[in-house]
């Protein structure tokens, strides 16, 4: 079972992230689980989302508390993301204007922030850097790219998704990984 | 034969789905976190004519058990929905249901209870509607709630008695998973329309639910009481021939996990039951021979079905998501060793309350609770 976590702020889009990933899951043949955590909602307050995926049921009701992957979706985040925990060997994704490597952790870097914004994906909370970021986790969980797409066309038929596929698809193939 | 379909849904549209397929006429309701998002659904296939059904938005979760109570006498087949603090404020409505003989269905989402606020799941909830004469289930899946309804329904109108089906609020309520959807004509096949014995009509009056005498009220309670027992055979039949229709399983009266050798076993409801099959096998891993017993019915409490699962000379540790005030401890342990008393004494119960207010109960954790339980 492969485990992940979702840290960022109220608003940025993580409940709507951790659906795309297990709705990735299921169209990949596999199970999802998207199981963000509600609380008393504020825009702008830490929140954080567990997504979980495997070839079997999932058992798992709980909080991620040491996932493989985390992503974090604001760089304010990165130390609070990494000491809420993760697997020794666990691997970052953050998105970040300029490239950031977090200590003893595989890390992956992507500017969604920059492509949410190049492809005019706006919300009244500011550019959804949530598109761009299900592109690039796909493409870390090794979640082929037309599993990707079908996803966002399966959410959003039309015109949306055609927007959101080309943001989606850039952070994909640009998602790179930090060498250490 | 059409195949069954598979799509993502959270436990709250799974429950929303299997009450339209379950044919619903008529559904009370109100808002009350985190049941909303399951009335949400239901007004909104209603409205949109998905579901051929009268939605009554009411003030308050009194009336809308008031309002079920009266659907259902009327005939119809009812659901409603609520969470903790609604659910308490039902509670007198609860025993016209159930005292009635009203098969009424309804889901409580769990909840800790007021005061002070919490949102997140508990079950003093649904324990604390013991003693109201319903049929309690309750499900550790997305999956088992929409088989859990439909099930339920069977039952309620074979017996003549609501039933409540209880699951987390947030951990199942509002996890997306995937939910297999049987083909419509399979739940028409073992869900058949309601046909009650008798029902409220304006073109032949009568009335019901009168001032009887001592002895007449009695004899209701009495049936009441023999009839909630005798609910547990149409129980397992329900499961049983839901697998045979579906293909689908989550247990009848209980649920058991690697239960077969275990001299260690864990005994749970709802979610935490699930994440406790992770917890059985990182115990396994340490060389304990550790299972599951998981009670999916609360009420009437399964008595027989855990007396004969239970290994010789296990030792039973209860993790309650409640507290049993007057006594150290919770509910469920109080349920479970009035059960044992005198026909089991060869096993030992353990028990701890956790988990309360949504506090997050991993399999790490679980697993390490068991483990400092058993040098207690």
């Amino acid at each position: 079972m492969l485990e992940l976590r979702i840290n960022g702020f109220g608003g940025q889009g993580s409940v709507t992230l951790a659906h795309l990933l297990a709705q990735a899951a299921l169209e990949n043949g596999e199970q999802g689980q998207a199981l963000p955590f509600f609380g008393v909602e504020r825009r702008g307050a830490p929140v954080r989302a567990a997504v979980r995926m495997s070839p079997t049921t999932i058992h798992a009701h709980s909080q991620c508390e040491l996932p493989d992957y985390v992503v974090v979706m604001s760089e304010k985040l990165i130390g609070a993301a990494v000491s809420e925990g993760i697997t020794a060997i666990g691997t970052v994704i953050i998105n970040a204007p300029e490239a950031v490597a977090v200590d003893k952790h595989p890390t992956w870097h992507v500017d969604a922030d920059a492509m949410a914004r190049e492809a005019g994906l706006f919300s009244a909370d500011g550019p959804n850097i949530n598109i761009p970021l299900f592109g690039a986790v796909c493409r870390v969980l090794n979640i082929p790219q037309n599993i990707m797409e079908q996803t966002i066309l399966n959410k959003w038929p039309g015109n949306n998704g055609e927007r959101n596929l080309g943001a989606a698809g850039k952070a994909y193939n640009t998602v790179t990984q930090i060498s250490l | 034969m059409k195949a069954a379909q598979v799509i993502m849904a959270t436990g709250a549209n799974a429950a929303a789905l299997a009450v339209k397929s379950a044919r619903v006429d008529v559904v009370p309701g109100y808002p009350i976190t985190p049941q909303t998002s399951i009335m949400e659904a239901m007004a909104a296939m209603v409205e949109n004519g998905e579901m051929n059904a009268r939605f009554i938005p009411v003030e308050g979760e009194h009336s809308a058990m008031a309002a079920a109570v009266a659907a259902s006498a009327a005939g119809a087949r009812v659901f409603t929905a609520t969470s903790a603090n609604g659910l308490l404020y039902m509670h007198e409505v609860l025993h016209m249901a159930s005292g009635g003989r009203l098969p009424v269905v309804m889901v409580n989402v769990n909840r800790g209870i007021f005061a002070p606020w919490t949102l997140w799941a508990d079950h003093q909830d649904s324990f604390a509607q013991r003693d109201t004469g319903w049929i309690q289930y309750h499900c550790s899946s997305n999956q088992e709630v929409f088989n859990t309804i439909l099930q339920a329904f069977r039952v309620a109108e074979q017996t003549n008695i609501p039933v409540m089906v209880n699951f987390d609020g947030f951990a199942i309520s509002h996890c997306l998973m995937p939910l297999t959807l049987p083909p419509q004509e399979d739940i028409d096949r073992f869900l058949p329309p309601h046909e009650p014995e008798w029902r409220l009509d304006p073109a032949n009056p009568s009335s019901f639910s009168n001032v009887t005498m001592a002895a007449e009220y009695a004899q209701f309670r009495q049936m009441l009481s023999d009839d909630i027992i005798a609910s547990i055979p149409l129980v397992k039949q329900a499961a049983q021939e839901y697998k045979d229709i579906t293909g689908m399983w989550d247990g009848d009266t209980i649920d058991t996990y690697r239960l077969e050798d275990a001299e260690v076993v864990a005994f749970a409801v709802n979610s935490m039951a699930a994440e406790l099959k992770l917890s059985i096998d990182i115990l396994r891993e340490q060389g304990i021979k550790a299972g599951l017993l998981r009670p999916r019915l609360y009420l009437p409490f399964p008595a027989e079905d855990i007396i004969s699962a239970l290994p010789q000379n296990a030792q039973v540790m209860v993790l309650d998501r409640n507290y049993n005030y007057g006594h150290p401890g919770g509910i469920l342990a109080s349920e479970l060793k009035s059960v044992l008393f005198g026909r089991r004494n060869d096993i030992t119960v353990k028990n701890r309350v956790m988990g309360i207010g949504g506090i997050d109960l991993t399999r790490r954790f679980m697993a390490a609770e068991i483990r400092a339980m058993m040098d207690e």
